[in-house]
């Protein structure tokens, strides 16, 4: 063979720290090149990683937006009032108050939240409630509005008028569409009865979403960005070193373990980098709210970022640790479950037994929604409690990785 | 072009013992390799081959051996020397999945393994075409994915891998397996052709007794002892007569008319190699021939055929590993008897 290869000549050269860790750079580059190789050869896998976060956004985008459409829910009003009284000296009836259950009738008639299905007299059936329960339970109508006896006497005499409201609570998602809309009608009941302003209920928000923006979008996009970004950086990277089959082969070349470790951080995080501004664009085309603008989407870039390595670390940790393919996904299987069930979300962290708190703590999620909520409505800084305990678990996650990967047999 | 300097110790191996646990798995085991040389490990499984070549390539730590092991005048047993000794060395695994990503093309395989020497693309590729042609690898294949090519071909890759930083020694697991009977002899021809044109000192550690056709010598490893370590021609030379047998096939053959024959003095060893054939060593061949077919006349056994050859390096295998069994054998059943008494 013409070409004599250096290497055996170089060997014999006492050689220089420099050039030493030119050659380990060298080697960890083409490492990168092989891994980015495979990424191409897998385009399904790519495809997960690039493609499906923003079209999930989308997804998220258009659902909300739909879903901020003016749907009227289904009401049924039971109305106690009495606006007159019987005569205990002749036993006639004499009406003396306005009939202000009138005025709200006409007032929910007019609130395009609400579809009126039935309104029923309780003084004239005494099933009145019963039947709009059973409605509700039915799933007929969605809230019952209950006038009490008093709402005319009470309003004509100048004391305040009270509406009862007993929305369907099943699914808590729609609790507060269902109150808004009764409050809607409150508010035209109002406005047309020139009644005094202290009627209407009244509330402070601190850190609500412009009305020109979904607020519903930013309010899922919060929980939605966490799962998503930890769940598929680490579903990316838990098979990246139990699936290579050729490394105990590459260990018996002068490559070491932690340069092919390296090299497989590096290129998921480059593809992590690039999977958070497809993410981070989509969720900004598709209207995103953003307290401070320009500087809260960078520390979202960066949050994202964090969350994305958290999840990549935890991968890379599950991969080297387990023996087989099958290991890795009942791994990740159980530990995301964990994860996910002491993230806070289902159950929040403060009700939560103290230990179970501490353990919450260290995992990644219970402060990936704190995070970013933080940053899109609060435009709070990404540095912070929550950003240092993100970085800690990814130390963490990375050095146990280098560890195990140095100590595991690897035979050909 | 590397001829390799044919006085220079490439292996050194002295007294190798290798332990796991409690237990042994090579015991004592000594020898030496010139450049150049190609040598045959031959055991069946649990031998213990697998577990030298490991050593050698620095894959088993030091706690785990003892012995004065010098590779390319390097020692594993010093973890610094580890990189010299993997640089200098290369290998092929028997599974071509331990060592080639499918999905890839043979191209960037060898890039991805050459670059691990500190290869640059260009030299990688400059000597990988020149390897793919003495392996002839067909143009048309380097730059599709691994996958689709032949068992053949991707052992072909495999050995070029192996091969891409010109190492000293190239390590060969189970080269033949996999590959089918046809293609079998075309492997180890494209072995001795690299082996001739680089240089390269060969290991070959294979079940295959075929392998040996290229071999210059053979070890014949049992339980972690290594029995032989010779050229092919010496190690036949030890069989009685120098390895010269008589092939007769015999008519109805049982185990009646063996023991018949059993009892003709000079011979030394019958081996039945199939239903009616037995290969026959003895004293004296040239001697005895005459005398044998006569006497096997006398007892009316009748002959269908018969010739005479010079046993192979199988049937040494053969023997050898027989008469270690019924060594052992003995030797058990003496120290059972001992034990007994006791």
């Amino acid at each position: 063979m013409s070409n004599k290869i250096n290497y055996s000549n170089s060997s014999k050269i006492h050689e220089s720290i420099f050039s030493r860790l030119k050659r380990r750079i060298f080697r960890v580059l083409r490492q990168i090149k092989k891994e980015f190789r495979l990424l191409r050869t897998d385009p399904l896998n790519l495809l997960i990683a690039l493609v499906v976060p923003p079209l999930i956004i989308w997804l998220f985008g258009t659902m909300s937006t739909s879903a901020s459409k003016v749907v009227p829910i289904k009401v049924s009003i039971v109305s106690y009032d009495s606006n007159s009284y019987i005569n205990q000296d002749n036993y006639t009836i004499i009406t003396t108050w306005d009939n202000y259950s009138k005025m709200y009738l006409e007032a929910v008639e007019k609130s395009k939240y609400i579809d009126l299905k039935e309104f029923y007299d309780a003084s004239k059936d005494i099933y009145a409630m019963e039947t709009a329960r059973d409605k509700l339970r039915d799933g007929k109508i969605e809230c019952i509005i209950v006038i009490p006896v008093e709402f005319s006497e009470f309003l004509t005499t100048g004391l305040p008028g009270i509406i009862e409201c007993v929305p369907d609570t099943s699914n808590f998602v729609y609790i507060q569409d269902r109150l808004n809309a009764v409050e809607d009608s409150i508010d035209i009941f109002v406005e047309d009865n020139n009644l005094d302003p202290e009627y209407v209920s009244m509330e402070y928000q601190e850190f609500s979403i412009p009305s020109n923006y979904n607020f519903r979008f930013n309010y899922n996009m919060t929980m939605l960005f966490s799962f998503m970004v930890f769940g598929i950086s680490t579903v990316l990277s838990i098979l990246v070193v139990v699936q290579e089959k050729p490394i105990p082969r590459l260990l018996l070349t002068p490559a070491k373990r932690y340069e092919i470790l390296t090299s497989k951080f590096l290129t998921y995080t480059i593809v992590l980098a690039l999977q958070i501004f497809l993410i981070l664009t989509s969720a900004l085309l598709n209207g995103l709210y953003l307290r401070n603008g320009l500087l809260s989407a960078i520390d979202l870039y960066v949050a994202l970022f964090m969350l994305g390595f958290v999840g990549l670390s935890m991968g890379i940790f599950i991969s080297t640790v387990s023996k087989t393919k099958t290991e890795a996904n009942q791994l990740f299987f159980a530990a995301f479950i964990v994860i996910l069930l002491l993230s806070g979300i289902f159950v929040p962290l403060g009700s939560m037994p103290e230990y179970l708190q501490i353990i919450a703590y260290i995992l990644p999620l219970s402060h990936g929604e704190p995070i970013i909520r933080g940053i899109l409505s609060k435009g709070k800084s990404v540095v912070g409690f929550d950003f240092f305990s993100l970085l800690a678990v990814s130390v963490v996650c990375i050095f146990l990785s280098f560890v195990i990967i140095k100590r595991k047999r690897y035979e050909v | 072009m590397n001829s390799g300097d044919s006085s220079q110790l490439m292996v050194n191996v002295e007294h190798l013992t290798v332990s796991f646990a409690e237990k042994q798995v090579v015991c004592d085991v000594s020898f030496e390799v010139k450049a150049g040389e190609i040598i045959g490990l031959f055991g069946i499984s649990g031998a213990g081959k697998t577990t030298i070549v490991r050593v050698l390539t620095c894959q088993i730590d030091k706690k785990n051996w003892e012995g004065n092991i010098r590779i390319t005048n390097l020692d594993p047993a010093k973890e610094k020397e580890h990189a010299k000794i993997l640089s200098n060395i290369g290998y092929v695994p028997q599974l071509e999945e331990l060592n080639l990503y499918f999905e890839l093309t043979p191209m960037a395989n060898i890039e991805t393994f050459a670059s691990t020497y500190g290869l640059k693309s260009k030299s990688a590729k400059k000597i990988a075409q020149e390897l793919f042609a003495i392996l002839d690898i067909p143009k048309d294949t380097w730059k599709k994915p691994l996958k689709k090519m032949s068992g053949g071909e991707k052992k072909r890759v495999s050995v070029a891998i192996g091969l891409i930083h010109q190492p000293k020694v190239l390590f060969l697991d189970e080269p033949t397996t996999g590959v089918d009977a046809a293609k079998r002899y075309d492997v180890l021809s494209y072995l001795k052709k690299l082996n001739r044109q680089l240089g390269t000192t060969m290991f070959l550690i294979t079940h295959d007794m075929e392998a040996t056709l290229i071999c210059d010598k053979s070890a014949i490893l049992r339980n972690g002892k290594l029995l032989e370590f010779d050229t092919n021609d010496r190690l036949i030379s030890k069989l009685p007569s120098n390895g010269l047998i008589v092939r007769l096939t015999i008519k109805d053959l049982n185990e009646e008319k063996l023991t018949i024959i059993r009892r003709f003095v000079p011979i030394k060893k019958i081996l039945r190699v199939g239903n009616e054939i037995i290969e026959i060593f003895m004293e004296n061949f040239e001697e005895n021939l005459q005398k044998l077919i006569q006497y096997i006349i006398e007892n009316d056994l009748e002959i269908t055929s018969m010739s005479r050859d010079t046993a192979s390096f199988r049937r040494f295998f053969q023997i050898r590993i027989q008469d270690e069994e019924e060594k052992e054998k003995k030797l058990e059943e003496s120290e059972k008897i001992k034990e007994d008494k006791e």
